[in-house]
């Protein structure tokens, strides 16, 4: 797992504890991340950025508030849409993929 | 239909406050919150609070998030989350989504503390990825350890801009820039310095023109405003970044107050659209109170004092505590919230120059606009003195309601006095001993220990040191000054670490005298 992005050691919240590393499938890729980290949180330490496209513009939207309430971070997960990345928990085996819309990309 | 005897929404610092107070009255006290966790804000808070010891001065948000957590559970409150309030009716009954079931109670009390969302602000590029809210940033790295970014610019100076500033510095990101359309720096001046001098240029009157970029952020353009907010041609700036940060301010969530029927009133001072409240917190519906940010954007300190008090008068309501004993909780807490609302940057302060400290000394303007004092400013506030041997040299130069450093000196060097908003005085009558115990208690920052006559030609000076990794003695480096530019090479000569410093280390450093005045940071 790439831990460039992560905090391992803080100056004030001291060493990060060990968590279960679970795997995942971002639009179809093999990934690694925490079990029970929100979504966001292992798709930002992997470096992914955008997680939707809007319907109408087709414009990338990624992390906003990262606390559930302006629902830019929703994507598609275990076949369900609008699932707001950043305050669900990450478990083993999620099929994780790039919202369009409200539908993932068909071709 | 359940019913208690006092419903709360929000378990952060006034709820949880609230709960508690309620529970210790002897009512049955349930609080709902949508988060998976409670706690509210605080547990991204990880920087030590301001204030005297009973607003918790001197102590991070984090472990005040925990010890009102610990009493709540011991006083047996009911904490029900991922529980969102759909509707609360003006005869207090409520509507929850709990998972994926909705249910039905009935308060006799309602406490509404659901706390406040943040602003943003519109710009070219601005719904881009990698534009994203200071509370996201503070989630991402003090709750989830991710760093949300590798270059960071920040928008706004309040508070909020600047701690989180400081926060993503101690997370290992770089913040590029500090950049505010307001005129002057919105924050504690102690909060602007402690960024500054590690080398972070403020912009002020500057504004965000655009986030550049296709499928994320890659970089962002400032420009100058002038006195009507227009970008003046010319002044543009770039910079490299792949994250662009917000914290342009709060608005009260009192959604759910409004659909309730209360009386509402839009007050700028107070953050926004607001429930019209008494004395106790109550609303214009009786047994229906707000407390912390829904009803006035201000500190977690208030909120908590605001919570007590709103526990209190709920339990006076059902008859759990009398009038009398009411009247008692109420002035405690509110000679308490009264010294939180004093000083510099007081609500009854907002949107104006103060040009004098309580004390009549001028307000360094420097600070205000560039987020650092000047050496020639410094030296005319109480807390900074000429002395033989090791002392403290206080850089505290605005009336703020904290006085943890008065406490902290042993020897009673350092004098705050009654009004809790005095800047801190230097007694050079006393002898510093060169403890630390101040530099550490510090909650700004700002306090430093130097001794000209360390070594011959040398002086030391010991500054607070809150990042990774920790210099070790015999480092050599470079000192910073005030705005973080490179004055001379320095030597690490001590390092102490101790758990009552609550993780700010004490780091001295060798300097030639003459810099003993200016050199206030080190880089290895």
């Amino acid at each position: 797992m790439d831990e460039s992005r992560r905090i391992l050691e803080h100056p004030i919240l001291g060493v990060t504890e060990e968590k279960r590393i679970v795997h995942f499938q971002y639009d179809g890729k093999d990934m690694t991340g925490y079990e029970g980290e929100p979504i966001a949180s292992a798709l930002r330490a992997a470096g992914v950025m955008v997680h939707r496209h809007t319907k109408k513009r087709d414009e990338p939207r990624g992390i906003f508030c990262a606390i559930g309430r302006c629902t830019d971070c929703v994507m598609i997960v275990d076949g369900k849409p609008n699932i707001r990345t950043c305050i669900t928990p990450l478990k083993e085996g999620m099929q994780i993929q790039t919202q369009y819309g409200v539908t993932a990309k068909t071709n | 239909m359940k019913r208690y005897d006092l419903v709360i929404v929000g378990a952060g610092p006034a709820g949880l406050s609230a709960a508690i107070e309620a529970a210790k009255n002897g009512l049955n006290v349930v609080v709902y919150d949508e988060n998976s966790k409670p706690g509210g804000q605080l547990f991204k808070q990880i920087h030590k609070f301001f204030g005297s010891k009973e607003h918790k001065a001197k102590i991070r948000g984090f472990k005040i998030g925990e010890e009102l957590l610990e009493e709540a559970d011991k006083l047996g409150v009911e904490v029900v989350l991922n529980a969102i309030v759909l509707g609360l009716h003006p005869e207090k009954e409520l509507t929850i989504k709990v998972e994926e079931e909705v249910i039905h109670v009935k308060g006799d009390t309602v406490i509404i503390a659901t706390g406040a969302a943040e602003n943003m602000v519109t710009f070219r590029g601005w719904t881009l990825p990698g534009v994203i809210g200071a509370g996201a940033a503070q989630t991402m790295m003090n709750l989830n350890k991710v760093r949300p970014g590798d270059k960071v610019l920040m928008l706004g100076t309040g508070n909020v801009g600047l701690v989180v500033s400081y926060q993503l510095l101690q997370a290992g990101c770089e913040v590029v820039a500090l950049v505010d359309a307001a005129p002057r720096v919105g924050g504690y001046g102690v909060h602007a310095a402690k960024v500054a001098r590690t080398g972070v240029p403020f912009y002020l009157s500057h504004t965000i023109i655009e986030a550049e970029g296709k499928d994320h952020v890659t970089g962002v353009v400032i420009g100058e405003v002038d006195a009507n907010w227009n970008i003046i041609p010319g002044s543009e700036k770039h910079f490299d970044v792949d994250t662009i940060c917000m914290a342009v301010g709060l608005s009260p969530m009192s959604q759910l107050l409004k659909s309730a029927g209360c009386k509402i009133v839009e007050d700028p001072k107070k953050g926004g659209v607001v429930p019209e409240i008494d004395e106790l917190g109550q609303t214009s519906i009786p047994g229906v109170y707000a407390a912390g940010d829904v009803s006035g954007i201000e500190e977690a300190s208030s909120a908590m004092i605001e919570g007590r008090i709103a526990g209190a008068a709920a339990s006076e309501y059902l008859g759990y505590i009398t009038k009398e004993e009411l009247e008692e909780k109420i002035k405690v807490n509110e000679s308490a919230l009264d010294a939180l609302r004093q000083g510099m940057f007081a609500p009854k302060n907002r949107g104006k120059l103060l040009e004098k400290t309580e004390e009549g000394v001028d307000i360094s303007m420097n600070l205000l606009k560039k987020g650092y004092l000047l050496e020639e400013e410094v030296e005319k506030y109480p807390g900074v003195t000429k002395q033989k041997g090791v002392h403290p040299v206080i850089e505290c130069t605005q009336n703020i309601p904290c006085n943890p450093c008065q406490d902290s000196c042993p020897k009673g060097c350092i004098m705050v006095g009654k009004n809790i908003t005095s800047l801190p005085v230097v007694d050079t009558e006393k002898q510093c001993i060169g403890c630390g115990m101040c530099v550490a208690s510090c909650s700004g920052q700002s306090i430093f220990l130097v001794d000209e006559e360390f070594e011959e030609g040398y002086a030391s000076i010991t500054m607070p040191y809150e990042f990774l990794p920790l210099p070790k003695v015999g480092d050599k480096g470079v000192a910073l000054d005030r705005s973080g530019a490179k004055v001379c090479e320095a030597e690490v000569v001590d390092v102490r670490k101790a758990p009552v410093f609550d993780h700010t280390n004490l780091l001295t450093i060798k300097v030639p005298v003459e810099m003993s005045m200016k050199a206030r940071f080190f880089k290895n």
